[in-house]
């Protein structure tokens, strides 16, 4: 169990903290979901969420659409006491050339 | 002592920065790029007006002698399946700082063959993410929309430095510590991961 400062809320071992990066905007769920949620689940939740205005430090966009978007799960770690899944956009450039 | 080899792939506004940013450690720096310099890239690149038609690797090669006198190796080649064994061999680090999926896919697969530490840097086109992320943990997003704008006009240039430096004090950590740090990076701050 982990007690999340930023949000003052605890995270169980089952469950996962969502972090949102939406148009340079970044904030996470209210609450921690569960850690296996679906693909589907997480974009769903996430997209009502930001929609609606429910995403600390993301103000709310009616026209928020995370389809293209991509879920990364991490595990805990000893320094992140916590699973995190990480909602974000597509990552294609290191503009290398 | 001999200098512990880091490859750098990709010397374009990642990767360029990355290099000038590890310049202070004692390691030998090895940078690949087919790509050639162009005037738009002065914008967000660690790259020189006097470059500007020479290729990146060489270019970069010049500029880091002439500011720091610091040596870097150029190799002014495509990665391909037929050398990347070569180009990657006895790397004690490799900094993964391309643009295409392709690419990135190699060089995942060579890394899980030689098991080899490597280090990925990835942007947004839209300048609002970036990723510093060890093979471990990294997917290699596809380019997705076709055309998708990167930074030809400089506008992310700040945002793009903070993601090189992210990149370069992972590597720094790495090399020094043998900690392996990752960060997901946004306009508002960073994620550890």
């Amino acid at each position: 169990m982990h007690q999340n400062r930023a949000s003052n809320v605890t995270i169980q071992a089952h469950q996962a903290r969502v972090n949102i990066t939406w148009r340079g905007h970044n904030g996470d769920l209210p609450d921690p979901v569960t850690r296996e949620a679906s693909l589907h689940e997480i974009l769903q939740w996430v997209t009502e969420a930001v929609q609606h205005g429910d995403v600390p430090g993301i103000p709310a966009d009616m026209q928020a659409d995370f389809r293209d978007f991509v879920v990364d799960r991490f595990a805990a770690t000893a320094a992140r006491p916590y699973h995190l899944i990480q909602v974000r956009p597509k990552t294609p450039f290191g503009v290398g050339t | 002592m001999t200098q512990r080899v880091v490859t750098v792939l990709g010397v374009g506004a990642l990767g360029s920065h990355v290099v000038q940013l590890l310049r202070n450690l004692n390691i030998h720096l090895r940078c690949v790029d087919f790509d050639r310099v162009e005037m738009k890239n002065l914008a967000s690149q660690f790259h020189a007006k006097k470059s500007v038609g020479a290729s990146k690797v060489r270019g970069l090669q010049q500029v880091m002698q002439f500011l720091f006198d610091r040596k870097i190796e150029a190799i002014p080649h495509r990665l391909k399946p037929e050398n990347s064994a070569a180009l990657l061999q006895g790397s004690a680090l490799i900094l993964d700082c391309l643009d295409n999926f392709e690419a990135r896919s190699l060089i995942q697969a060579h890394v899980e063959e030689s098991s080899q530490p490597c280090l990925h840097g990835a942007l947004a086109p839209d300048g609002q993410f970036g990723r510093v992320i060890w093979h471990e943990h990294f997917l290699a997003d596809h380019e997705g929309t076709q055309g998708a704008a990167t930074c030809e006009n400089g506008a992310h240039l700040p945002f793009i430095a903070i993601v090189a430096s992210y990149m370069a004090f992972s590597a720094q950590t790495f090399l020094e510590q043998g900690r392996k740090v990752g960060f997901q990076v946004h306009p508002g701050g960073v994620v550890p991961v």
